[in-house]
């Protein structure tokens, strides 16, 4: 290491990329688009897969009403509405980012975590809530439609394996989400005792 | 683009922009996602730079943006190693690469692949630290406080030293 006491700290870190140059502005822009392309390519994406849940289940329902299976077309209208609300938080989230990389660095970084935790943390309400109330319906509605060819308990015993592995998937995705947000919660907790 | 703008732009350009290049290879091992990061630094300047009113020097400005910038792009592409605090690190670690042989190459090699491994904020100190930028320039960038800048400075001046000093112990032993 050859440092002189005013110098760089390691003379041969600043003696890379020495003729480096900045990217000409029009490149900023096509780069630009190109953001914005991709982001609203994604976007319709996530509309499109949202729609097809809603038009699969509003079909299913009108189909089920049709039929008289009153029970079961309630259910699928809650699905619809679930899979709206979601779609429309997933929306509010996605738009709701302020970019000021000229904040200090500690500050950003905490920002970007704070956002994250929030996120995480209200994924009960805003991700998973919603669709539940239709989730339970349904089960019930299909047990109870059930029931009335083999009787309640057997219909019960029927419906207690593909509930539990329903629970199952849910508890494991809100588990996933609460250590993630307790990791980032750290985190935050270490960039402030930096300030 | 105001006239403003693009004159702080080109001026920034003149004075930063192989810092920028060293900051993008550092956090970023494959050459070609290195350069794209490199570009998107400088398109979130130049974006920035419209709002750059002198409440902090050019440089501070450019350096913070720079840098979160880059955490952003670490972050995006989280993989590789486990990120371990610098206080954790005992040396500087291997590179995986052998054919770099000569002394200050493979030092600087082993400083990149720390920078990797290293959580963001303590590897912004070191790059800006490794840039020449004092304590006090470094916690003004970082909004870190001059204690926690310090208490990193001399972690990655021993880390060196060490390297230094007993070239055949280098090592990971992390």
């Amino acid at each position: 290491m050859t440092a002189t006491p005013s110098g760089p700290p390691l003379p041969l870190w600043q003696s890379f990329a020495a003729d480096a140059s900045f990217s000409d502005p029009g490149d900023c822009e096509q780069k630009a688009t190109r953001f914005e392309k991709r982001i609203e390519r994604r976007n319709w994406l996530e509309h499109a897969a949202g729609l097809s849940v809603i038009a699969f289940f509003g079909i299913g329902s009108v189909i089920a009403f049709v039929l008289g299976e009153w029970l079961i077309g309630a259910t699928f209208v809650m699905i619809v509405l679930g899979t709206l609300i979601t779609m429309r938080n997933l929306q509010r989230r996605a738009t709701n980012l302020a970019r000021r990389p000229e904040d200090p660095c500690r500050v950003h970084l905490r920002r970007q975590y704070q956002r994250q935790y929030d996120a995480l943390r209200s994924v009960p309400r805003w991700y998973v809530g919603p669709i539940v109330p239709g989730m339970v319906l349904f089960y019930l509605a299909v047990t109870d439609r059930v029931a009335d060819e083999i009787g309640w308990e057997r219909a019960l015993e029927g419906a207690i394996g593909p509930a539990a592995v329903t629970v199952g998937i849910l508890a494991f995705v809100l588990l996933a989400n609460w250590y993630a947000a307790r990791w980032l919660k750290r985190e935050i907790d270490a960039l402030d005792a930096l300030a | 683009m105001t006239e403003r703008t693009d004159q702080f732009y080109r001026q920034a350009g003149e004075q930063f922009a192989p810092a920028i290049a060293r900051l993008s290879q550092a956090v970023e091992r494959n050459a070609d996602r290195a350069r794209d990061l490199e570009q998107d630094i400088h398109c979130a300047l130049w974006e920035s730079l419209s709002r750059f009113e002198g409440d902090c020097s050019l440089k501070t400005w450019v350096y913070r943006v720079a840098h979160n910038v880059a955490a952003d792009h670490v972050a995006r592409s989280m993989r590789g190693p486990r990120r371990i605090p610098l206080e954790e690190i005992d040396s500087l670690p291997t590179t995986a690469d052998p054919e770099r042989d000569a002394a200050e190459a493979l030092v600087l090699a082993q400083v990149r692949e720390l920078v990797r491994r290293l959580p963001a904020i303590d590897a912004q100190v070191i790059v800006l630290w490794l840039e020449g930028e004092s304590a006090a320039e470094i916690a003004e960038i970082t909004g870190l406080s001059p204690g926690a800048v310090n208490v990193r400075v001399h972690r990655i001046k021993a880390l060196l030293a060490n390297h230094f000093d007993n070239p055949e112990t280098s090592g990971e032993r992390s």
